[in-house]
């Protein structure tokens, strides 16, 4: 049975330079990188040295931790750089193609047998291959443990953020991979594969909204509508003591090619956008995983300083534009960086500032207006003064500013009580973006899982 | 405008850096440097992107939503003044040049003591000066009348800042209102001056005034309302019509005589979003509340004021300007939506109780605000709790599905 959400607080922050839905091409990478500590938790130790000579699938690294979990090489070649950050903390792994593209076999399956695998051979495949690292278990977002029972399984198929890759263009041309994918994740829980994808869109193809071995679930709304916390909290709510995991919908299909044809897959659809892209270049591009992303970025950005963010403007993660795509990127978002000054802000009309609340004149005028946001912070942090703000984007049963309180007096009980389990950092990317006290919420809330994960419930 | 910014970045600001000889004073630079142009931090981590909108701003705001009260309080300042005296031949302009020497002085040393706390703590703790206090100080002397001492001025805000605010930690941390705060101690520490005792409007020469001037506000009036006529014969003989008390061309404190005002801020308030609607609305529906039924008691003979209709004691005293820019303060007031209905409701159902029951003071809405600061947390942690009932219930809903 489909049910339709309609989630009514958020808000979209309308950034300029919205993606187009058509996948083009992007040139052949010059060099691939992985960078294991992607993954959270993971303890990597080397496989390989510098000069080795490995193929697409060889493992380079696994985990002290789980040595059944490790990390591949998207392409065949040679070990050129092994790059270690400070205290000799693993950060990348640089491969140079060597263009035969030879591959490792972790053992093709037909696609009726997928969904007949059983867990532990599903689960030791995602392990052995590195794709685990796509999956997340709820609460505090961490890559999923085998030995856990989730209750459900939550594939997200949204992109109200902005930007992330829109499963359409991401599934077009690779239907019968998504269907693998979701039959592999069936495999992984007792209950059932929960799909979300976005209500009142009339282009999804039958591939998401006719998918077996899931029950389809639209939510329309502003964002976050999208995020995966909101699709559990309505859906099937976690209380503390569950378990449940999360892939987002891009990821299905790399899971499903694995599984088709038994080797590490080589493309991925990336939405690349935002403000710091030329108008003409926001696309989906078909790159390789691991790619430099000179590959995608190159001739491609606006003029300026510009900051390349893995992910969405809100929630991703800042990005060396020399390094390369990580596993999980399936959307790049570049905004350029805002140091210039403005001559008395908090006075001046400000016509071209977008703010959420009413004080500037924008808000009221151009609603339909896509706005070149920079990286300025438009202010300086101060302590909480405004209530009742955050709220207004958080469309859970959640009383934020009790929340950011609770955690800040480490309070872990209360936070608790009050929802902590439920969320992920990325929920409070909007209440920080409207928080006029420029308080790092996202850090706060981090933070406070941390705490509770290790003190335990 | 950009060889200001080259010019302070190049000449100034090394001066407060370290090894400057003013470096000791970084926080004065800082709020004046962010003050003439928008500071030039970037997003240090996700969300990369923010609002345009920034706690300045905000402040800002309120300011701008109280130019109507102190603009009339200026005036009405004057008026009575070049009144009482009998000016000869003083027209509006008279009124705002007089209203004016007696009231920007009042505003002058608000801000310069106050904010003379206000710096030395940011440099002592080494934070930034936060625009909270922008409001307190201007706040603050719109309570006051126009006769009061500029040296309980000086003492008022001092005590309202430090004792009310900057021992606490500064904006975002204090429990009361820091400008009812620094009200309060001048009302209990000399009552002569504000507790309404006292004539409010500026004598000349106290022998030669308007023939029947008493001084005494609407409130004084009601309070002193003899037993056996009707409560709106005696202010009608003391001159306060409705019209009257809600323009606010009256004695009274500064800011506080015109609800009109105050309302027009309160648009300003509610539209900009800057204002809790909920707090005022809390307000006026406690003090409507209240007031209806204390007009139902059979005690309109010995206590004339309870016979008062609620849109009187909504125009007369400080309960509009109270209830708008003192009870909306987000820091001291309920922090949750439903706790600031309630926390309204009480602050107008208090003010109604003090108002009339007691038999020491005629305006209650300082006293209301301030008791239900310290009730804030409790009224929110009630709020909190059935909120954590709701969700319990929203969880076990999923456990047995």
């Amino acid at each position: 049975m489909e049910k339709h959400w309609r989630i009514k607080r958020g808000a979209d922050i309308r950034l300029a330079g919205l993606p187009d839905p058509a996948v083009r091409t992007a040139a052949p990478p010059a060099r691939y990188h992985i960078f294991p500590n992607e993954a959270p938790g993971v303890r990597p130790r080397l496989n390989v040295r510098a000069g080795d000579r490995v193929r697409r699938g060889s493992p380079l690294v696994h985990d002290k931790l789980r040595p059944a979990f490790q990390w591949c090489s998207p392409a065949a070649g040679t070990v050129e750089r092994i790059v270690l950050g400070p205290r000799r903390r693993l950060e990348q792994i640089v491969i140079a193609p060597d263009g035969t593209d030879e591959a490792e076999s972790f053992g093709a399956c037909a696609a009726a047998a997928v969904r007949g695998l059983g867990r532990d051979a599903v689960l030791e495949k995602l392990q052995r291959s590195g794709l685990l690292a796509l999956l997340r278990q709820r609460p505090f977002s961490k890559l999923p443990d085998p030995a856990a029972t989730p209750k459900s399984l939550f594939v997200n198929g949204m992109n109200t953020a902005p930007f992330q890759c829109d499963l359409a263009a991401a599934v077009r041309g690779a239907e019968p991979a998504f269907q693998a994918g979701l039959d592999a994740l069936a495999n992984l829980t007792p209950g059932p594969v929960h799909l979300c994808l976005p209500g009142g869109r009339a282009d999804l193809p039958p591939a998401l909204t006719q998918a077996k071995n899931a029950r389809v679930h639209y939510f329309s709304g502003p964002h976050p509508a999208g995020n995966t916390s909101v699709h559990i909290h309505h859906i099937d709510a976690i209380s503390p003591g569950d378990t449940v995991w999360t892939v987002r919908g891009a990821d299905v299909v790399l899971i499903g090619e694995l599984f088709l044809s038994g080797k590490l897959p080589t493309h991925r659809v990336v939405a690349l956008g935002g403000p710091g892209v030329r108008p003409d270049a926001c696309a989906h591009y078909r790159i390789r995983l691991g790619a430099d992303l000179s590959a995608l970025l190159a001739g491609r950005l606006a003029e300026g300083e510009q900051r390349v963010i893995g992910g969405d403007a809100l929630a991703g993660t800042k990005l060396d534009p020399a390094g390369g795509l990580r596993l999980q990127d399936s959307a790049i978002t570049v905004v350029p960086e805002g140091r210039e000054r403005f001559l008395l802000g908090w006075m001046a009309p400000g016509f071209d500032r977008f703010s959420l609340s009413r004080l500037y004149p924008s808000t009221w005028l151009f609603r339909r207006k896509r706005w070149a946001h920079t990286t300025s912070l438009n202010g300086s942090p101060r302590a909480m003064v405004a209530t009742g703000v955050y709220d207004r984007y958080v469309p859970m049963k959640i009383m934020t500013d009790y929340l950011i309180r609770a955690i800040l007096a480490h309070d872990t009980d209360e936070a608790v009580q009050l929802g902590l389990l439920e969320t992920d950092p990325e929920d409070f990317a909007l209440p920080a973006f409207a928080c006029l006290s420029k308080m790092d919420l996202m850090g706060i809330v981090r933070a406070g899982l941390e705490e509770v994960e290790r003190e335990g419930l | 405008m950009k060889f200001v910014l080259e010019f302070m970045e190049k000449h100034v600001r090394p001066l407060f850096l370290p090894g400057g000889w003013l470096h000791k004073l970084y926080p004065v630079y800082e709020a004046g440097d962010t003050f003439l142009f928008t500071p030039p931090d970037v997003t240090p981590g996700p969300p990369h992107v923010r609002d345009a909108l920034d706690l300045k701003r905000y402040m800002i705001t309120v300011c701008l939503a109280l130019a109507p009260c102190i603009l009339f309080g200026i005036f009405n300042a004057g008026y009575q003044y070049n009144t009482v005296n009998q000016v000869a031949e003083a027209g509006f302009l008279q009124h705002v040049t007089r209203g004016a020497w007696i009231v920007l002085p009042i505003i002058f040393v608000s801000y310069a003591v106050g904010g003379f706390w206000e710096v030395l703590f940011a440099v002592v703790r080494k934070h930034e000066i936060n625009e909270g206090f922008l409001v307190t100080g201007m706040l603050f002397p719109l309570t006051l009348p126009p006769t009061i001492p500029l040296w309980q001025v000086a003492l008022g805000i001092s005590f309202g800042v430090v004792i009310g605010k900057e021992i606490f930690g500064g904006t975002g941390f204090n429990v009361l209102n820091p400008a009812l705060t620094a009200r309060c101690f001048l009302y209990f520490a000399y009552p002569a001056q504000i507790s309404g005792d006292k004539v409010w409007t500026v004598l000349k020469d106290p022998a030669h005034v308007i023939e029947g001037f008493t001084g005494a506000t609407a409130l004084a009036v009601a309070k002193a309302a003899p037993a056996g006529v009707h409560i709106l014969d005696s202010l009608r003989a003391a001159g306060f019509t409705w019209p009257r008390v809600f323009f606010g061309l009256e004695p009274g404190s500064i800011g506080e005589t015109s609800a009109f005002c105050a309302l027009l801020g309160a648009v300003v308030l509610i539209l900009s979003g800057v204002g809790a609607w909920r707090t005022m609305a809390g307000g006026a529906l406690g003090l409507a509340a209240t007031m209806a039924l204390v007009n139902r008691l059979p005690i309109a003979d010995q206590l004339p004021a309870a016979a008062l209709p609620f849109w009187y004691e909504m125009a007369m005293g400080g309960v509009a300007f109270g209830i708008i820019f003192m009870a909306t303060d987000p820091v001291s007031s309920a922090a949750t939506n439903a706790g600031k209905w309630i926390y309204g409701f009480l602050i107008g159902f208090l003010t109604i109780v003090i108002r009339l029951f007691n038999p020491a003071f005629t305006a209650g809405n300082m006293l209301a605000i301030l008791f239900c600061n310290v009730l804030a947390p409790l009224i929110d942690h009630l709020v909190v709790q059935t909120h954590l009932a709701a969700r319990r219930r929203h969880l076990r809903a999923f456990r047995h599905a």
